[in-house]
């Protein structure tokens, strides 16, 4: 009965208008998300290396891979510091991501148009920057040598007398700066961009009344743009965190150009990415269960953040369809 | 509605606000020495990040050999730039055909259309977001191994594999944005063309698809600039060099000038700046309208 069901529910989809026009991204989202992810799982099964397919693709070895990287995770101590450091990545880049964007949000509410939009696209530039150049710009910012900008203002100033290799020798904390800063500044933009949209859909009255009854910056802050912000800052916090669990790219080449330290300055995607390209021996079983693991914790992160969001409520039948 | 808003017109003080632009550009200041030292090394003889002004010697000496495609100075490794630079034109332009056509095709659909299993599709469309690209990497890989073909036809084969890779990625991003687009325009005008008795599709290409030229455009712009700005799909896929495996071979290496590597490197950011002078307003008119459902 209910397979019946299924069957005349897909059949009534294929004849329907919305088919023809959706076709392209359902073969996309299977061909480039779906397949990829079930092929990764079935990789976490075998003994797969160095890309040797026809070698190793029919050999199985269970849950070895699984084992193996759970053996890793606690024992190893070129892999605990990656995840350590993934932890500590999310949490800290988080907290900047969503205070900093509705620090500018609120900020540039407060100035004038010219102001405001230089100064929302001065913050915009990081995210919209190939990301070769923007991972060059803060190479030379936080060189290791002289050449390095923080080293030769700090020099210049006295407060340090050598240049300090701030991505390799101050470990953890260096590394940790460097990548947070590096994402933060990326992330950023995001809060902004939805805080200011947010804000600027707030009914002018309420700002106008409170300044003529004598509100302070600070209080229209507090009593009137924060309460209202309140669902976007829910929204923003759990839609950064995704996108911070799974960002690799802008510290793929401050890790290749040996900027930050390759165990306190990878996290748990880039080191699936490392593991599976970049590496000497590649280890495609055990790159693959990790990445199985982390595809497990981004599903139920995801869902719990639909929950969160309330996203039944978000979407609303089309109106006036014949 | 667009970037002029609600704005806090009334009454503040002018004191308040400068105290305001001086902090926002305290924190700002990284930012503007890290872009500003790599465009004025770029007209200089040697780096200028550690601010010494004795190592600011201008030339444009870096630019003309960037333009003459000489990417080194004596004898060692010399690729053709422009090469480099239409590989990753091509990347660019094919990702972006490629995310307008699916997305504006998507965002009508879920915007203007009934269907069964509508809600669990814009749900999934969310849901992409938390699949971790490195991961999807892996798979994809064995997906271009799988379906390697012959030696003569690899390189063609990359770019077009790199194309509809990457511009997958940018599926749930465009269609949120053109169904925000779709969202704005009265059904009635829809509504009058059905009942003349067009069909869906021609409804779509001839009386919708020309209401949201502004969506259109923008998609198409973040699509350019996803496919341009990219690293990690091109380094893993395109057999060819773009300017960001250039620029990835290069900082490290001991044949290279860094001067002329800042030239591209600036050279490579001229979209960007570009899509700022265009895109300015486009960006949060489409926030406003994104987000909500």
């Amino acid at each position: 009965m209910a397979k019946s069901n299924l069957f005349s529910k897909i059949k009534g989809f294929v004849r329907s208008d919305a088919f023809i026009f959706l076709l392209p991204a359902i073969i996309l989202i299977i061909v480039f998300y779906l397949i990829p992810i079930a092929v990764s799982v079935y990789m976490s099964f075998t003994p797969l290396r160095n890309w040797n397919i026809q070698r190793y693709i029919h050999e199985f070895v269970g849950f070895e891979n699984y084992w193996r990287f759970f053996y890793m995770v606690t024992h190893d101590p070129t892999v605990q510091p990656i995840f350590i450091t993934t932890v500590v990545f999310i949490v800290v880049t988080l907290i900047v991501n969503v205070l900093g964007g509705l620090g500018l949000a609120i900020a540039t509410f407060f100035m004038g148009e010219k102001e405001a939009s230089g100064t929302q696209l001065l913050w915009l530039l990081p995210r919209m920057t190939p990301i070769a150049v923007y991972s060059m710009i803060w190479y030379y910012f936080f060189h290791g040598s002289a050449i390095g900008t923080l080293n030769s203002i700090l020099m210049a100033l006295g407060i340090i007398h050598h240049p300090i290799d701030w991505g390799q020798s101050i470990i953890p904390w260096g590394p940790w700066m460097i990548i947070i800063f590096v994402n933060g500044l990326v992330g950023v933009s995001y809060g902004m961009i939805v805080f200011t949209s947010a804000i600027s859909n707030i009914p002018k009255e309420l700002v106008i009344a409170a300044r003529v009854d004598g509100a302070s910056n600070w209080s229209i802050t507090k009593n009137i743009l924060i309460p209202l912000l309140k669902w976007h800052i829910v929204y923003v916090t759990t839609w950064q965190m995704l996108s911070l669990l799974t960002t690799y790219d802008h510290i793929f080449l401050l890790v290749e150009w040996g900027l930050v330290n390759r165990y306190w300055g990878t996290t748990w995607a880039l080191y699936i990415y490392n593991m599976a390209f970049t590496a000497a021996e590649k280890d495609l079983g055990l790159a693959a269960a990790a990445g199985v693991i982390l595809v497990i914790v981004g599903a139920v992160l995801g869902l719990l953040a639909l929950k969160i969001m309330g996203f039944d409520k978000m979407v609303k039948e089309p109106r006036g369809d014949i | 509605m667009m970037s002029a808003g609600l704005r806090d017109i009334e009454l503040r003080s002018r004191r308040t606000e400068l105290l305001l632009v001086a902090t926002v550009l305290i924190f700002s200041i990284p930012l503007i020495l890290g872009y500003g030292l790599l465009i004025l090394s770029s007209f200089s003889k040697e780096m200028v990040t550690n601010l010494n002004p004795h190592d600011f010697i201008p030339t444009l000496r870096n630019w003309i050999l960037f333009f003459e495609g000489r990417t080194a100075v004596f004898g060692g490794i010399r690729v053709n730039i422009w090469h480099i630079v239409l590989n990753t034109l091509i990347v660019a332009l094919g990702v972006s055909f490629l995310v307008t056509l699916v997305g504006s095709m998507t965002g009508y659909a879920v915007s203007r259309l009934k269907f069964s299993g509508r809600k669990r599709f814009m749900a999934l469309l969310m849901l992409l977001h938390a699949f971790p690209g490195s991961v999807m990497v892996v798979g994809i890989y064995f997906l271009y191994l799988m379906f390697l073909p012959s030696y003569q036809l690899v390189r063609f084969y990359s770019f077009f594999f790199v194309i509809v890779a990457r511009a997958s990625l940018e599926i749930p991003m465009a269609t949120w944005l053109m169904k925000g687009f779709f969202d704005m325009i009265p059904w009635e005008v829809e509504w009058a063309a059905l009942v003349d008795g067009a069909s869906r599709f021609k409804v779509w290409r001839k009386v919708i698809l020309p209401m949201v030229k502004p969506g259109v455009a923008a998609v198409m712009l973040f699509g350019f600039l996803a496919g341009w700005m990219d690293i990690i799909y091109v380094r893993t896929f395109l057999v060819d060099q773009t300017l960001a495996t250039w620029i990835e071979s290069n900082i490290n290496a001991e044949y290279s000038y860094l001067p002329l590597v800042a030239a591209a490197g600036t050279f490579y950011l001229l979209p960007t700046i570009i899509f700022f002078l265009l895109a300015q307003r486009l960006i949060f008119t489409i926030s406003a309208t994104g987000v909500k459902g």
